[in-house]
């Protein structure tokens, strides 16, 4: 009866069509699916403080709908919703949509805790809980998608007939190419495939990566076409085994499904599990990630990329939700109303009821429901959720103003602004590039938990009393405003996206390597790491008194640990002890004080220096770091021979190499000024 | 002229030394005809006048005498010698002959045994204006029998990685296994212009390339690059995607880098421009056509240096520089070119059983009672009464005596077999004399001194 239903309301929800699986899968199992609405990250901090990302709407619909209406219209016909951060929110939303009715193809069984901190605890449950029996579609409640998973799934099952149960997950993804907008930077992935079977070898985020390596054993697998392929966006679709919850459990360090797909690949060979990849060429679907997806999955869903998920559709049926489309992507909704002279551009969505006054110009928007707009407003991709108030004379660009913000005159919002619940800005206040203002204060979170895998709790009450005491900045939300500036924000993620795609681009015109690519070596950072535990063993040692040959012992220690030359060891202690007055007061010390206080320290570690410095070439060392550090501070060439004659009467220099030092070392330029410096030259004269 | 052709006919032959011991590879006997025929007659059936031929003195001197080679090539053939033991690579053979080098130019090598529609490699430089153009083909699996290998023997050969794009053709990656011991390293940004990248493994380089005059100036001035597929083609595959030669306006500072880089030596840098350049540009601004799809950047993403690959998917395609393709090719190569199975002055006995698959050469003596299947038989060969011989390959000159059973061998010139010898899987080296009633198998029998080489 159920199947029957489900097919009746497939083929009644006109979405693509799915004749050919029918037959095939009255003797299956009904599908199932695991939609998880938690995005287990605070991408969209602070806004997902007062509403779960599932509910935030998306075209004035809440995202969690367009996930559920996707796994309803591929033939889900019982779907399990986990929830964790604000959950009851999440059950009254969903008890209250056409979902929970009882005419609904899709069983919905809601599943709350408060311990799920990962999708790997989810799936964990799922298998605790032995939920699903067969194939399942796993999911995020951001993903807002019309692909036609069908073939995917029938692939799905006939590769696990073929060979009994080793094809564990079939990934989604999408092919569009790279730079495409609705690509998030942050997701990027290189995927590397044999070319017959679409079997995933390799598996990688490439973002901040300049290179992309690939180890050689992935093409050892008998095939010899493989593929590279730049050009996928995960939907974050999966169509998953029953062995992926258990695989979950016994793996209990699996946390996202990177770590399984990663998981699986590396331990192919031990397990061997395989994991596959389904293409599609056509179709939508995208992971509302951050702010910068929620721009461009907004103003496609209003471009009619995703049909039939078109804001007029009304598919989640509400009653008096519904609204006319007429030309240039124009939406309204019922009981809207235009004042005299105001122009909707082209891609403007405007929900029920929603007054807007004149001469305003509104282009690549969308605004909620119940909003009053004053007169001169101009939008431009402005997302105004629901109940919003805004002034006259207002300027909003790329910015999301979520639901009873009030806006008053005058104000400007520049790009990538973000005003979360109930916050009041102005009046005659421009907001720079990237404000996030919130009624919650910044660091109230910090008080709360450290713990990142958080998705926050519900201790947001308590804290409020705490932040009613600190004041409004009436400099930084306008004379009557109300709201924090929140400075590490998710839109500042947003920014260094562009500065990475920026990057990217600007890596082309890195010259061309060399015949063998320079590996970076690790050395390099073994040595930083090295000087910095030189440089805290000798404060230590000053601070607690120790003698010189403990020192010496644990320098020794430390070079082998980090595998540093004897050169090296030499050149870092000297630098570091001539560092040292700097390091201790700052870089503002005169020649004088700097001699003052770098003198007693010399003679207290003359053993250790002495300890090192023996040879001939050892004295050159120590001397070119020396000469190094006064090429970097010139300001403190007079305290230079003063150091260097107290070195000399430590005896932990010899006058023959000073000399040599003198007479051969000049390299470049500014050491031959050095040298020239009166000081050095009388110095030496009195060697 | 639009293209100038080069053979590289000087190779040693360092995989088959047996064979190649007496015989230069380039005069090894196919199907009765030397093996510099076949690329020199793919090049005249494209049409070629002239073709540079780069050889040994060895090999001139073949030449002159080998009445094949005067008969068939009516190209005109301008043969440079270069020293045999020079130890000269096929690069520092273009750059031995860059003065007669007038335009972009084809190299092919001596042991090319194909029938590919040579016009699409051509084309494909020509379309796109290409630095570089060159054929692969599917690698095939030889099923004969080699002699003297025991059991089957696995192709130690590490595999060939080579990336092309969506098409197949642009070529974007090249790389051996043996040089990606610390996995495969691909530039993000290569991935960015070409975001799908398809990686074949299975492929044989067919060592035929379409070079710009440019590429041959430019070895000219780097004469540490000395062979064409070891170093120049992966160089040029490299270089598609380095800034430096993409854009002609180089920061200064970049170029006094290069320049202290390049210590003194005259012109490092590749310039690929040609005469129309201005012209070609233009055409290239005001056309709406485009090499990729997917972002909006320029054709070609703005590179001047371009390197593609005709893959073929289908016909034979076999280089000749093994033991197992020589016996592959043998059986082959007849059939492709539509040989007469017997040529007019041999003088075969009635009472000679042999099969259509064999091949008898000029003034050969097949006496009676012989049965002759699938073999190859060379010029001036004499094969006396009760001889039986299967599957093989004997060269020219060489006597077989009565009652003599020969199976899936090869025997070199100016052999001799003795009386009722029983070979099976034998290599017979040059000049030998096989001992009467003689049974060997699967062996290698070669003079002493051949021995002593290696």
């Amino acid at each position: 009866m159920a199947g029957k239903g489900g097919k009746q309301s497939r083929s009644s929800s006109g979405l693509s069509g799915r004749k050919g699986a029918g037959d095939q899968e009255e003797e299956e199992q009904p599908l199932q699916a695991v939609l998880v609405a938690d995005s287990f990250n605070r991408r969209f901090f602070p806004v997902t403080k007062d509403q779960p990302r599932a509910l935030l709407p998306l075209g004035n619909v809440a995202m969690i709908d367009y996930t559920l209406e996707f796994l309803t219209s591929t033939g889900v016909q019982e779907t399990f919703v986990f929830c964790c951060w604000m959950a009851s929110k999440i059950k009254e939303h969903l008890l209250k949509s056409k979902w929970c009715r009882p005419t609904s193809p899709n069983t919905v069984h809601i599943i709350t805790s408060e311990m799920y901190r990962s999708l790997g605890d989810v799936l964990r449950d799922v298998d605790a809980k032995s939920l699903v029996r067969s194939d399942f579609v796993l999911v995020y409640g951001d993903v807002v998608s019309n692909v036609d998973i069908s073939q995917a799934l029938q692939e799905h099952r006939h590769r696990r007939k073929m060979d009994k149960n080793i094809s564990v997950m079939t990934m989604i993804c999408k092919e569009s190419s790279p730079g495409h907008k609705s690509r998030c930077e942050e997701d990027d992935v290189i995927v590397a495939m044999d070319s017959r079977s679409q079997r995933i070898l390799h598996y990688h985020k490439t973002q901040g990566l300049k290179r992309l390596q690939f180890p050689v054993n992935i093409f050892h697998s008998g095939s010899n076409e493989f593929e590279i392929r730049h050009d996928l966006l995960d939907c974050h679709i999966s169509i998953c085994s029953p062995q992926v919850a258990e695989l979950f459990t016994d793996n209990f360090d699996y946390q996202t499904r990177n770590d399984f797909v990663r998981g699986i690949l590396v331990n192919e060979e031990i397990l061997g599990n395989q994991i596959h990849m389904h293409v599609t060429k056509d179709g939508y679907g995208v992971r509302v990630s951050n702010l910068l997806m929620y721009d461009s999955v907004s103003s496609d869903l209003v471009r009619r990329w995703v049909y039939p998920l078109t804001p007029e559709a009304n598919f989640v049926d509400q009653k008096g939700r519904s609204c006319t489309y007429s030309r240039h992507n124009v939406y309204r909704g019922s009981g809207v109303s235009l004042g005299h002279g105001s122009q909707m551009e082209e891609n403007v969505l405007i929900g029920c009821d929603t007054s807007i006054g004149a001469n305003c110009y509104i282009s690549n928007s969308v605004i909620g429901n119940n909003c009053t707009i004053g007169d001169n407003v101009n939008l431009d991709h402005a997302y105004i959720w629901n109940n919003v108030h805004i002034a006259s004379n207002v300027v909003i660009s790329q910015s999301v103003v979520c639901d009873k913000v009030e806006v008053k005159t005058g104000v400007t919002l520049n790009k990538q602004c973000v005003l979360a619940y109930n916050v009041v800005i102005g009046p005659d206040i421009s907001l720079p590039e990237g404000t996030v203002v919130s009624m919650h204060h910044p660091d109230e979170e910090e008080d709360e938990d450290d713990d990142e895998f958080l998705s926050d709790d519900a201790e947001v009450g308590h804290s409020k009393d705490k932040t009613k005491l600190k004041a409004f900045n009436p400099a930084e939300v306008g004379a009557e405003g109300k709201g924090y500036i929140w400075k590490a924000s998710s839109l500042d993620d947003t920014e260094d996206e562009e500065l990475v795609r920026k990057n990217c681009e600007s890596e082309d015109s890195e010259p061309d390597d060399p015949d063998d690519p320079v590996i970076p070596s690790p050395e390099t950072d073994d040595v930083k790491v090295f000087q910095m535990e030189v440089l805290g063993t000798l404060q230590r040692g000053l601070e607690e008194n120790i003698g010189f040959d403990n020192l010496v012992l644990e320098i020794n220690s430390l070079k082998y640990a980090y595998n540093i030359t004897m050169k090296e060891v030499i050149q870092i202690l000297t630098s570091v002890v001539l560092e040292y007055p700097f390091q201790q007061q700052g870089p503002q010390l005169t020649p004088a004080q700097y001699v003052a206080l770098l003198l007693p320290l010399l003679k207290k570690w003359a053993p250790v220096f002495k300890n090192y410095v023996k040879r001939v070439q050892d004295h050159l060392d120590c001397l070119s770091a020396f000469e190094e550090h006064f090429l970097e501070q010139d300001s403190h060439w007079p305290a230079m021979v003063k150091v260097l004659m107290n070195m000399y009467q430590l005896e932990i220099l010899e006058e023959e190499t000073i000399l040599r030092w003198f007479s051969q070392g000049a390299t470049t330029d500014k050491s031959r000024q050095l040298r020239k410096n009166q000081g050095v030259r009388t110095g030496h004269t009195a060697l | 002229m639009e293209l100038q052709a080069v053979l590289m006919a000087a190779g040693g032959g360092s995989r088959m030394t047996d064979l190649t011991y007496n015989t230069p590879k380039a005069m090894l006997p196919v199907g009765n005809k030397p093996l510099m025929w076949y690329p020199l007659n793919l090049l005249e059936r494209m049409g070629f006048e002239e073709v540079i031929v780069i050889t040994t003195k060895e090999v001139q001197k073949m030449m002159s005498t080998d009445p094949k080679m005067k008969l068939d090539v009516k190209m005109k053939l301008d043969v440079v010698c270069i020293q045999e033991d020079g130890d000269m690579g096929t690069a520092d053979a273009l750059r031995h002959i860059q003065q007669k080098i007038k335009t972009d130019i084809l190299v092919v090598s001596c042991d090319l045994i194909t029938d590919v529609a040579l016009h699409e490699v051509v084309d494909l430089f020509r379309a796109h204006n290409a630095t570089l153009a060159m054929l692969m083909s599917k690698a095939h699996e030889f099923t004969e029998t080699v002699p003297g290998q025991k059991g089957k023997k696995k192709t130690a050969e590490q595999r060939d990685f080579v990336g092309v794009d969506q098409s197949g053709k642009r070529l974007l990656f090249m790389a051996n296994e043996a040089d990606l011991e610390d996995g495969l390293s691909i530039r993000k940004s290569i991935m960015r212009k070409h975001p799908r990248m398809h990686i074949k493994t299975g492929l044989v380089d067919a060592h035929l390339y379409c070079l710009k005059k440019a590429v041959v100036d430019f070895l000219a001035d780097n004469k540490s690059i000395s062979s064409i597929r070891g170093e120049l083609v992966p160089y040029l595959v490299r270089k598609q995607f380095s800034k430096t030669t993409n854009c002609p306006k180089i920061k200064d500072d970049a170029e006094d880098q290069n320049q202290k880089k390049n210590d003194g030596s005259t012109n490092h840098e590749l310039l690929i421009s040609s005469r129309d350049e201005p012209l070609l540009q233009l055409a290239q601004d005001r056309s709406c056509w485009n090499d990729h799809r997917g972002d909006m950047s320029e054709a070609y993403h703005g590179g001047k240096l371009r390197c593609y690959v005709h893959i073929m998917d289908e016909g034979p395609c076999y280089r000749v520089n093994t033991l197992a393709a020589y016996i592959e090719a043998n059986r082959l190569a007849p059939k492709l070119f539509e040989e007469v199975p017997v040529h007019p002055s041999a003088v075969i006995s009635e009472r000679c059983q042999m099969g259509s698959d064999s091949y008898i050469g000029a003034m050969c003596q097949i006496a009676d009672k012989t049965s002759i299947k699938r073999s190859t038989i060379g010029n001036s060969t004499t094969v006396k009464e009760k001889v039986k011989v299967a599957n093989s390959i004997i060269m020219h000159g060489v006597t077989i005596e009565e009652g003599c059973n020969i199976q899936g061998s090869v025997i070199c010139s100016n052999a001799v077999i003795g009386r009722g010898a029983d070979l099976k899987y034998c290599l017979v080296g040059n000049g030998q004399q096989i001992e009467p009633e003689a049974e060997r198998t699967n062996e290698v029998i070669v003079g002493a001194d051949q021995l002593m080489e290696i």
